[in-house]
C-alpha cells in the first residue's frame, strides 16, 4: 500500500501551524520558563587562552547578596564525558581540572536567587592563572594536525596524470574566517530534579542525543532523564551538541536541590556553543582547452579545539561535484587554543563549495569560457565517486532554469564590462550539490475515536517549519484534514529521532512517519477486515487507500469507513502504531542517494571609488526532491541566502592575538545583514520526488546558504576584475 | 543583559535640582535617552552609584532664530531630523541623523546624549579586557595591538585609538556649533570645536565638561540659503552601522568658485574631526577634482594608521572627494 496521494512536487504553501502561538508570545521557549524556587546560574569564563588555573578565590562571590553556590573545578565533583556521538566525540565534561584550553572556557558557575545577583557575583570570582602561550594560527607549526579526520578523504583516478594532461591548470588558495551561529534565542537550559529524575528544558537540535549524553554524564539510567525542547529559538547548528553549560546547569540544580536556569549571554554565544571555523583551502583544477575537467585536487585545513573535535568535512564536497576522472580531496584540522567549532548551517559544504566554485569560475576565465557552459559540460550525470546513478539529480535544470530566471544571457563576459550608472555590475554563478544525509528514526502515530490524530517523533523544531510539514505529511498519510492532526516534537520520551541538522530531519522523520502511518492504517484495517458488517470486509492492505478521515477500497469510494466509526465499533478510544525507518545503503539501493542540488545566480553592484558592494539580486533554483510545503521551503532558501550574504560580505569573528578573545562578540560588532543589505530574492524548485526514501524529499535546510558566497565572489570579479580569495569581501579590499 | 549593580535613581524636577543631585555623590551620572548609558551599565563598564533622570527637565524643543537654531539637549534625534528648518537649511545634519542607529534608537536618543556618546571600541566595552586607558587609566590600549580595523587614524595617541562614533557631531563641528552647559558654578558656552579632547595621555577625559555639568542646549548656526551640503557615510553594511569613514561638507559657490567651505570627517578620528586644512585648500579656489584631491590629502594630514585600518586613510579621502563632487556638482 502506498499512501502518498501522488507524485506532486510542490506541497501546499500552508502557514506555520505554530505561528499563532509564536507571534502571540505563547510558545514556551526555554528562556521563558520558570519553576517555583528556581535559581539562576551564570557562567564565568577564562580570561586567558591557554594555561592553568593557579587559584580561585570565590569568597567574595559566595558572600554576595543572593548567592547560593559557586561551582568550580575544586568542588564540582566528577562528571563523565558523554560517549561518542554520530558526529564525533562529546564535549569534555566541565570543571574537571585546572587546564585552560581557550579564552571564555567555563571556569566557574555562580548560582543565585536572581539573574542580576548571579551576574554581579560572577564578576567577583577571582581566578588567577599560570599563562602558557596560546596556539591560535592555522599555520602555527606547533599545532597538532589531524589528517583525514572523518575518514571521508576521497580518491579516484590519478590526479598527477590528470593535471599533466590538462591544457589549463588553476592552482588557487582561498581563506575563510570564523563565523558564528548565534541564533536569536540565546541557548538556555533549565534543569530540575524531581524524585531522582533529571528534567531538562533546553535549546537543543537533538533531544535524543541530549537524553543519552546527559544520562551518561550523571551516570543515570535513561528513564531517569527527560529532555524537553518543543520550541527552540533558532539553531543554525549551535544546538547540535550537549554543551558543558547544559551539564553544569543540571549539576547546579543537583547541588542546590532547586530548579536552575542558565542563559548564555550574547558574548558567551560566541565561545560556548560552537562556530564555523576559519579555514585555508587549496584547489587545483585541470581542464582541456574545450573545458573538460581532467583533475580536481582539493585540500582543506580547518581549525579545531585542543580537547574536542568537530565535524567539518570541507574538501569532501569536491569529490562528487563534477564528472572528472581524476580527483583527490583531503581534509586536515589544526588543533588550536580556541573554543570548539561546531556545525554551522552547511558545515564544511558552505566553505568547501566556496573554494571549489570560485576555482571553477577562475578556470572558466582562463579558458575564456562561459562559467555556466563549463559547469554544464562537466555535469556529473552519475555519482562520480560511487559510479552509481543518482537517485535523482536536476542539476542541469537548476543551472538552465536559473540562467533564464536571472537573465544570464545579458552578461557580457569581460570583467568590468557592465555598468548601471556609476556602479560596476557583476553577474556571478555557483553550482551546489549538497551532501545527502538521512538517519534511522522512529515515529508514533495515533488515531482517536473523535477522528483526530496525534503523531510524534523526538526531532526538533528550530524555526525550520518541522511542525507544519509533519502535520501536512501525517494528514496526507492518514487521509485526514490537517486541522485534525497534531504533531509532537522535541521530547526525549518520544520515539528516537536524529538531529535537526545535516539537512536530514524531514527525510528521516518523514520516512518514520510514513512507516508509522502505514502500520497504523494496517492495524485499523485489521479491526474490520474480517467484520462482515464493514464495507472494508475482506480487504487486504493493498486494496485500501486513505481519505476523508478513514479508509476506502481502491476504485470503489462507496466502500469507505471512518476511523471514528471503526474505532467506535471496536470499543477503542484510540489506536497507536510505531514505525521506524532506516536508510538503505547505496549498493542496496542500486543508486547514490542524492542530497539537494542548486544553482545560485547573484548580481552585485560595486561603487568603483568607495568599494561599496551590494548584492542587487539573487536567484536560487533548487532541486529538493518533493517539496512538502512550498512556503516553508522558500523561506528556508531565502533565510539561507541572507546567511550566505552575511558569509560573503560581512561576517567575521575577529580574535585577539595572544588570547583568542573574540574581539567583536556582540551583535552590534559582529555584523550580519540587515534589511537594507538583503536584495530581491527569487526562489524556484525543480526536479522530481526522490525515490531513495518513501516520501520523496531531499534536505533543503542548508543548501540555501551554500553557493551564495562564491556566487558573490565570482560576481565581484566580473564587476571589478579583482579576484578576492578570502571571505568576507569587504570594501577595503576593493579600494 | 540586566543592570546588575545597585544604583540610586533620582528623577530631577528642575535643572538646579539635577545639578545639586549630581554634586551630592561622587559617581553620579545623568540619564537622558539612555541608549549608551544603560548599555554600558549593563556591561558593567559604567557603574554610577546614582542616576539622575533628566528627561522631565524643560530642555526639549528647538528654537528657531533667523541665523541659527537653539536645540534643547533633550530633543530627540528623530525630532531634530524632522525639523523643517533643518531639512531646508541644514540638510546634511538631517542626513547624518537619519543614517545613525535605527529609528527606534533615534526616538529615544537625545542630541545632548549623542554628543556625549561613548566609543564602540570593544576594548573599552568589554570589561573582561584588562587593557583600556579610557576605562582603566594607565592599563594600556588593547586595540593598538589587537583588532583595530575600525579604530581611528586621526587624533590618536599611543594611549588610545578609539573612534568617536557620532555622525551628528561631525556635521555640527563643521558648523561651529556651540554647546551650552550649566553646572554648580553657573552657565557657560563652549564652542564644539573646543569641546572634544583628543586622547593624549589620558583618554578617559573625552571633553571639556566639568564634573556635574549638564548640557542644556546646542546652538547651531544655519548655513546660508544658497549653501549646499552633504553627509556621506561609508560603512560595511547598508544600514544600522557605524561609519568606517564619513564626510560632512557644506559649500557656498559662486559659479565654479568655492566661496566658503566647511569640512569634517567622521569614523576615522578619536573626536569629530574638523578638517580646517581642507577648508583652507578649498576656500576661494576653483572647484575641480584636482583641488578636491589636494583638499582630501590635507584633511588626513598627520594620519597615524595601523596595519588593519590603513585603508581608512585612503577611504576617508575618497569619501571626502565624493562628497565634494556631490555638493559642488563638479566631477572633472
Amino acid at each position: 500500500m502506498t499512501t502518498l496521494s501522488g507524485p506532486q512536487l510542490l506541497g501546499a504553501a500552508r502557514d506555520r501551524v505554530e505561528g499563532p502561538l509564536k507571534v502571540a508570545g505563547r510558545a514556551p521557549y526555554p528562556n521563558d520558563l520558570s519553576y517555583p524556587g528556581m535559581l539562576h546560574a551564570v557562567a564565568v569564563g577564562s580570561t586567558i587562552g591557554a594555561g592553568r588555573i593557579s587559584g580561585i578565590d570565590a569568597s567574595a562571590a559566595e558572600s554576595a547578596p543572593g548567592v547560593i553556590s559557586v561551582l568550580t573545578h575544586l568542588n564540582a565533583g566528577p562528571l563523565r564525558r558523554a560517549p561518542v556521538t554520530p558526529l564525533g566525540v562529546s564535549p569534555p565534561a566541565p570543571l574537571q581540572d585546572d587546564v585552560i584550553h581557550h579564552y571564555g572556557q567555563h571556569v566557574a558557575v555562580v548560582v543565585a536567587q536572581t539573574f542580576e545577583e548571579a551576574t554581579e557575583a560572577a564578576t567577583l570570582v577571582h581566578v588567577s592563572y599560570t599563562h602558557e602561550e596560546a596556539i591560535l594560527d592555522l599555520d602555527d607549526p606547533r599545532a597538532e594536525r589531524r589528517t583525514n579526520p572523518w575518514g571521508r578523504d576521497a580518491q579516484r583516478g590519478d590526479v598527477a596524470q590528470g593535471l599533466a594532461a590538462a591544457d589549463i591548470v588553476v592552482d588557487r588558495t582561498y581563506l575563510t574566517r570564523d563565523n558564528t551561529n548565534n541564533p536569536m534565542g540565546p541557548l538556555t537550559t533549565v534543569a530540575r530534579w524531581e524524585d531522582g529524575v533529571l528534567l531538562i528544558n533546553n535549546s537543543t537540535q537533538w533531544a535524543t542525543l541530549e537524553h543519552t549524553s546527559v544520562a551518561a554524564a550523571f551516570d543515570l539510567p535513561l528513564e531517569a532523564v527527560n529532555i524537553s525542547a518543543p520550541y527552540v529559538g533558532g539553531g543554525f547548528g549551535a544546538g547540535l551538541r550537549v554543551w558543558p553549560h547544559v551539564v553544569l546547569t543540571a549539576l547546579a540544580s543537583r547541588t542546590t536541590g532547586r530548579p536552575v536556569k542558565l542563559v548564555l549571554t550574547r558574548p558567551q554565544m560566541f565561545t560556548a556553543c560552537g562556530h564555523r571555523p576559519k579555514g585555508k583551502q587549496r584547489l587545483l583544477l585541470g581542464a582541456t582547452s574545450d573545458g573538460m575537467l581532467t583533475a580536481i585536487d582539493h585540500e582543506a585545513l580547518t581549525a579545531t579545539a585542543m580537547d574536542d573535535d568537530n565535524f567539518e568535512p570541507t574538501a569532501t564536497v569536491s569529490a562528487a561535484a563534477y564528472a572528472c576522472p581524476n580527483a583527490s580531496t583531503r581534509d586536515q584540522q589544526a588543533r588550536l587554543n580556541i573554543p570548539v567549532p561546531n556545525s554551522m548551517r552547511g558545515p564544511g559544504a558552505a566553505t568547501g563549495n566556496y573554494a571549489l566554485e570560485c576555482a571553477v569560475d577562475e578556470l572558466a576565465v582562463e579558458l575564456g569560457m562561459d562559467p555556466l557552459e563549463l559547469r554544464l559540460r562537466n555535469d556529473a550525470t552519475t555519482h562520480p565517486q560511487l559510479g552509481l546513478p543518482w537517485s535523482s539529480r536536476a542539476m542541469r535544470e537548476c543551472l538552465l532554469h536559473g540562467a533564464e530566471l536571472f537573465g544570464w544571457s545579458r552578461r557580457t563576459p569581460e570583467a568590468r564590462s557592465m555598468r548601471d550608472g556609476d556602479m560596476l555590475v557583476g553577474y556571478g554563478l555557483a553550482a551546489v550539490g549538497y551532501p545527502w544525509f538521512r538517519a534511522r528514526c522512529a515515529a508514533r502515530a495515533t488515531v482517536r475515536q473523535d477522528g483526530t490524530a496525534y503523531v510524534c517523533s523526538a526531532g526538533t523544531e528550530i524555526g525550520n517549519g518541522a511542525y507544519t510539514v509533519f502535520v501536512q505529511l501525517s494528514a496526507e498519510l492518514l487521509g485526514l484534514d490537517v486541522e485534525r492532526v497534531t504533531f509532537g516534537l522535541g521530547d526525549s520520551s518520544m520515539p528516537a529521532a536524529p538531529q535537526t541538522g545535516g539537512s536530514g530531519l524531514t527525510s528521516s522523520v518523514g520516512s518514520a512517519v510514513h512507516e508509522a502511518c502505514r502500520r497504523l492504517v494496517g492495524d485499523v484495517l485489521a479491526l474490520v477486515a474480517e467484520d462482515p458488517d464493514s464495507p472494508l470486509y475482506g480487504c487486504s492492505p493493498e486494496d485500501v487507500e486513505v481519505g476523508e478521515g478513514g479508509l476506502r477500497r481502491r476504485g470503489d469510494p462507496t466502500r469507505w469507513e471512518s476511523y471514528a466509526g471503526i474505532l467506535g465499533r471496536g470499543g477503542l478510544s484510540e489506536l497507536t502504531a510505531t514505525g521506524e525507518s532506516t536508510p538503505a545503503k547505496p549498493q542496496e539501493l542500486g543508486m547514490a542517494p542524492a542530497g539537494a542540488f542548486g544553482a545560485k545566480y547573484v548580481e552585485v553592484q560595486v561603487d568603483p571609488d568607495l568599494g561599496r558592494l551590494r548584492v542587487a539580486r539573487a536567484v536560487s533554483v533548487i532541486d529538493g526532491g518533493r517539496i512538502l510545503n512550498e512556503k516553508m521551503a522558500e523561506s528556508q532558501i531565502i533565510g539561507g541566502t541572507v546567511g550566505g550574504i552575511g558569509m560573503g560580505l560581512l561576517e567575521e569573528a575577529v580574535s585577539d592575538a595572544g588570547t583568542g578573545r573574540v574581539a567583536n562578540a556582540t551583535l552590534g560588532d559582529y555584523i550580519v545583514p540587515v534589511n537594507a543589505d538583503v536584495p530581491d530574492m527569487q526562489v524556484a524548485f525543480v526536479g522530481v520526488p526522490d525515490p531513495a526514501n518513501p516520501i520523496g524529499t531531499k534536505g533543503i535546510g542548508e543548501i540555501g546558504l551554500v553557493g551564495i558566497a562564491p556566487a558573490i565572489a565570482n560576481a565581484v570579479y566580473h564587476a571589478t576584475g579583482r579576484r578576492i580569495r578570502s571571505l568576507p569581501i569587504t570594501l577595503d579590499m576593493l579600494l | 543583559m540586566i543592570v546588575v549593580q545597585p544604583f540610586e535613581y533620582v528623577r530631577a524636577g528642575a535643572v538646579a535640582e539635577a545639578i545639586g543631585e549630581a554634586g551630592a555623590v561622587g559617581s553620579a551620572a545623568y540619564l537622558a535617552g539612555g541608549t549608551t548609558q544603560l548599555d554600558l551599565m549593563k556591561d558593567g563598564v559604567l557603574r554610577p552609584s546614582r542616576l539622575i533622570d533628566i528627561t522631565r527637565l524643560p530642555l526639549g524643543g528647538i528654537e528657531h532664530h533667523e541665523d541659527r537654531l537653539v536645540v534643547g539637549s533633550l530633543t530627540t534625534m528623530e525630532e531634530l531630523a524632522a525639523d523643517s528648518v533643518v531639512g531646508r537649511r541644514l540638510p546634511f545634519v538631517r542626513e547624518a541623523l537619519l543614517r545613525s542607529a535605527s529609528v527606534q534608537l533615534r526616538n529615544m536618543a537625545t542630541i545632548g546624549g549623542n554628543l556625549l556618546q561613548r566609543t564602540r571600541c570593544r576594548y573599552f566595552r568589554d570589561r573582561t579586557v584588562a587593557t583600556c586607558n579610557k576605562r582603566a587609566p594607565g592599563s594600556g590600549c588593547g586595540a593598538i595591538t589587537g583588532a583595530h580595523r575600525t579604530s581611528a587614524v586621526l587624533g590618536t595617541s599611543p594611549s588610545c585609538i578609539a573612534t568617536h562614533a557620532s555622525d551628528l557631531a561631525v556635521t555640527l563641528i563643521s558648523l561651529d556649533a556651540t554647546v551650552h552647559v550649566i553646572g554648580a558654578e553657573g552657565s557657560r558656552a563652549v564652542p564644539l570645536t573646543g569641546f572634544y579632547r583628543v586622547p593624549g595621555e589620558d583618554p578617559s577625559v573625552e571633553n571639556d565638561l566639568r564634573p556635574g555639568e549638564l548640557i542644556t542646549a546646542i546652538e547651531v548656526p544655519l548655513l546660508p540659503p544658497e549653501a549646499r551640503s552633504h553627509y556621506l557615510k561609508v560603512r560595511d553594511r547598508a544600514s544600522y552601522e557605524f561609519a568606517l569613514a564619513s564626510a560632512a561638507v557644506a559649500v557656498t559657490m559662486r559659479g565654479t568658485r568655492i566661496e566658503a567651505a566647511r569640512v569634517a570627517l567622521g569614523g576615522v578620528a578619536t573626536v569629530p574631526w574638523r578638517a580646517v586644512e581642507a577648508e583652507a585648500v578649498l576656500t576661494g579656489a576653483e572647484a575641480s577634482v584636482a583641488l578636491f584631491r589636494t583638499a582630501a590629502h590635507a584633511a588626513v594630514a598627520g594620519a597615524d594608521p595601523r596595519p588593519q585600518n590603513a585603508f581608512k586613510v585612503e577611504l576617508a579621502q575618497r569619501t571626502l572627494m565624493r562628497s565634494l563632487r556631490s555638493v559642488t556638482g563638479v566631477s572633472s
